[in-house]
């Protein structure tokens, strides 16, 4: 088995021995230097090659070339176990764009029937905007503001959190009235993208640039990063980004408030220094030593890969709890959801708050 | 499997349970290191957490006479790392206590997993630091650096691995285990194990602790830049400062391809029109680190067509980061990159530089040239198009007289990246005949049946 994958693995992928599974020029960027190894969470897990960014790179080589099997057992795991929170990114020195190789492999292994069962539903729930738009009713989600003029920017509601968080969607509208409110609105596709239907989750953004007009503030920030990717930067502005313009410092200073980045836009967008401005103006801000590394909630990662999520999530409770926080801060539904399941079977008397209730929370004092 | 008798397996996995890996595809991610070109899977990848399942790993490998490659991240620039033979490798990533710091001693001693940066944030802990600056220091594990006895930025003044290993623990082939050295500056009893270990890139036994001595942090450090019309000039600026009073901690040069590939990858403001740039600087207590900076100044003054000191700890930074970014943004323009590592006596490396520009140039390979001037190490950088045979063929070929030229100056096919197996062929050229028949004997006493790493060195 070594000798016939080894003697035939190649440098990187040639023209003639491609599967067109992945872009040349991003699978040909790393130089397999080592670097993202000790960014890696699951390579902190596992110590193993095949579980760091270098390793799974070299997978993708194997399976674009042929050397691997699509059913191979190691492709299947390891495309599966990594959190895609490309943290990787950020040390990579040759700028290997390794989301997108992610996207590009799930879009491979996770097409069809090779997607995890439980992921199903939720990217068909994602996939009908009248079911979402019944979702934000049930739960009262931010109602319907028109858009009066045309630089006023918009609110993105998301899928998921008008059901999960819809006070997240009121609070920024309270807090900014210039915000407009469009309850017809869809998926941002980021959960397809990330989940094997790259194509899809291309077009729902498309869609959604279509739908709303002009600048796009959203509140979470694994959606801003893809909504980013795909109809452009200038057009999408997340919340804390957004709230640092609008919002004033605080007087008092009565909470101890630590952060959970949210991974895509610190690690995608590079934007990480907003929600601390934030939170240091209005509070007492505590950094927690792995603020910027994954909380294991990381998309549909942890109904996928429970047993690594909640080992990545434990250490992150001890952190917290070390802390002795008030609140730990969330700028990302799935995070906040991580967070919250996390300190409440730890019995912490720290809450997870989304940013955005926090400040409108605040601000109501 | 071809090479691991199913016997030898099931040894394995009685020992060590889920921590040994078979799937061809875990199997295939160890069948390389950050060397371009050389690939070999092994057959099956160990995880021991101890020195004793260390032990008991290699004598399963010497009952069964089953190659054993030792891995720690596998950022060595020389294949040192890759099975050639197949067979075992024996990843240490698992192996990363940090068993103590002592700020009485100077010392640490640790397990080969625990990474250098790891080892380094423990040492600032006690106000001291780990001394070798390897450009991988995050990522690469202390076993690995002293298998490899690496070296990095601080060389000139402050030496490389060698000088900071005490003593180390080692499992040889048959499980036997040894200390050698200890935690003693002075001690002469017997020949000096330690340092044979050093460097031995896995081929005499498995490093399983690290006693390594440590140094106070340096108060202050000051950098400056300047800038030549060629590195020629550049050379003798740094044989004239080294002439001229004690070695300073930093001295590196880039030359004009290497400028205009960091300018346009990083935006520090460099001049590209220059043929060549010098990076000094110096750490100590601060009134020497300004005398010794605003020497290093005066004496570039002669040949330098420019000078900046940096002002700012951020514009030392940027410095810094300047010269740490060579690597990734020569890498940007191509999908192969082939980084060497030659070094000549500091006299020669005008007359080295040269050759290698002129080299690139009869093959019509883009090499640009960038390394630690102040102890005449060279990193010459090949970037060329993967799917284009004969380009790689002619960085090759440029290669091998780049590699006979620095030995024929008196100096080596590798300062402190390895050997391997990337650069045995060119051992003997360095060595002669009659040392290269001692590193077998060597290698034979330790590893009588030949299983440590073989096809590197002493094979």
């Amino acid at each position: 088995m070594s000798e016939s994958v080894s003697e035939t693995m190649s440098e990187q992928t040639g023209p003639a021995d491609s599967r067109g599974i992945f872009s040349k020029d991003l699978l040909d960027a790393c130089i397999s230097c080592g670097f993202c190894l000790p960014a890696c969470p699951t390579y902190a897990l596992t110590g193993q090659e095949q579980s760091s960014p270098r390793g799974r790179i070299t997978l993708m080589r194997l399976l674009e070339t042929g050397d691997l099997a699509p059913d191979d057992a190691t492709l299947a795991e390891e495309s599966s176990l990594c959190l895609g929170c490309r943290a990787c990114e950020t040390v990579c020195p040759a700028g290997v764009q390794y989301g997108h190789l992610l996207e590009e492999w799930r879009d491979e292994q996770w097409s069809g029937l090779k997607r995890p069962w439980i992921v199903r539903p939720l990217l068909l729930i994602a996939n009908r905007k009248w079911l979402l738009r019944i979702l934000g009713l049930v739960r009262r989600s931010a109602r319907k503001r028109r858009r009066t003029a045309p630089d006023q920017p918009t609110l993105m509601l998301g899928c998921f959190e008008r059901g999960l968080f819809p006070s997240v969607s009121r609070s920024i509208a309270a807090l900014d009235p210039n915000l407009a409110v469009d309850p017809d609105q869809g998926c941002c596709g980021a959960l397809h993208a990330h989940n094997g239907e790259l194509e899809k989750g291309r077009d729902l953004a498309r869609a959604l640039g279509v739908r709303l007009p002009g600048t796009i503030v959203t509140t979470s920030g694994g959606c801003a990063a893809h909504l980013a990717d795909v109809i452009g930067r200038d057009r999408v502005v997340e919340a804390s980004e957004w709230l640092l313009k609008h919002n004033a410092d605080s007087e008092s200073r009565p909470l101890r408030v630590g952060l959970q980045d949210s991974c895509h836009l610190r690690n995608g967008l590079g934007v990480w220094k907003e929600p601390r401005d934030l939170l240091g103006r209005t509070a007492t801000y505590v950094e927690l030593p792995s603020a910027g590394s994954c909380c294991g909630a990381a998309g549909t990662y942890a109904l996928v890969r429970k047993k690594e999520s909640k080992a990545i999530l434990a250490k992150k409770i001890a952190e917290i709890e070390a802390a002795d926080l008030d609140l730990v801060i969330a700028v990302n539904p799935g995070c906040l959801r991580q967070l919250q399941t996390g300190l409440r079977k730890a019995k912490s008397r720290t809450k997870a708050v989304h940013i955005v209730d926090y400040l409108a929370q605040i601000t109501r004092q | 499997m071809d090479n691991i008798p199913p016997a030898a397996l099931a040894d394995l996995k009685a020992l060590l349970g889920e921590r040994v890996l078979t799937e061809p595809g875990a199997l295939a991610a160890y069948g390389r290191d950050a060397t371009p070109l050389f690939r070999h899977a092994p057959d099956v990848v160990v995880q021991p957490l101890t020195t004793e399942e260390v032990a008991g790993v290699m004598r399963v490998a010497t009952r069964h006479r089953v190659p054993v490659t030792t891995r720690g991240a596998g950022t060595n620039l020389c294949a040192a790392t890759v099975p050639l033979s197949g067979g075992i490798v024996l990843s240490t990533t698992r192996m990363t206590a940090l068993k103590e710091v002592s700020r009485d001693e100077m010392l640490a001693v640790c397990e080969p997993g625990v990474t250098a940066g790891a080892l380094n944030r423990a040492a600032a802990a006690e106000g001291l630091i780990y001394v070798p600056d390897p450009g991988s220091k995050e990522a690469s594990t202390i076993g690995g650096n002293v298998a490899t006895c690496a070296g990095g930025l601080r060389g000139l003044k402050y030496g490389v691995t060698r000088q900071y290993v005490l003593g180390l623990e080692a499992v040889l082939p048959d499980g036997e285990v040894i200390r050698t050295g200890g935690r003693l500056v002075k001690d002469v009893a017997g020949y000096d194990l330690t340092r044979l270990l050093v460097g031995s890139e896995g081929t005499l036994a498995v490093i399983t602790e690290i006693t390594m001595a440590l140094v106070p942090n340096p108060a202050a450090a000051r950098y400056g830049v300047a800038y030549f019309e060629t590195m020629a000039d550049a050379s003798e600026a740094v044989r004239d400062i080294v002439a001229s009073g004690p070695a300073p901690a930093t001295l590196e040069f880039m030359d004009t391809v290497c400028i205009a590939a960091v300018e346009d990858f990083a935006h520090l403001g460099l001049r590209v029109d220059a043929g060549a740039l010098l990076l000094f600087g110096d750490d100590g207590e601060p009134d020497a680190v300004d005398r010794s900076v605003a020497r290093m100044a005066e004496v570039c003054g002669k040949r330098a067509t420019h000078i900046e000191l940096a002002a700012s700890i951020a514009a030392a930074e940027d410095l810094l980061a300047a010269r740490r970014c060579n690597l990734p943004a020569l890498a940007r323009s191509g999908s192969m990159t082939i980084l060497e590592d030659v070094t000549v006596p500091r006299p020669k490396l005008a007359e080295m530089v040269a050759f290698i520009a002129a080299t690139a140039d009869k093959h019509a390979v883009r090499i640009g040239t960038f390394g630690h001037a102040g102890d005449g190490n060279l990193h010459p950088t090949a970037v060329v198009d993967a799917d284009d045979q004969q380009a790689v063929e002619a960085a090759l070929a440029a290669f091998d007289e780049i590699f006979r030229h620095a030995v024929d100056l008196g100096g080596t096919i590798t300062g402190e990246h390895g050997v391997g197996a990337a650069k045995l062929p060119y051992l003997e050229h360095r060595l002669g005949p009659e040392q290269m028949a001692l590193l077998r004997r060597i290698k034979g006493a330790f590893d009588p049946l030949g299983l440590l790493n073989p096809g590197k060195l002493g094979s």
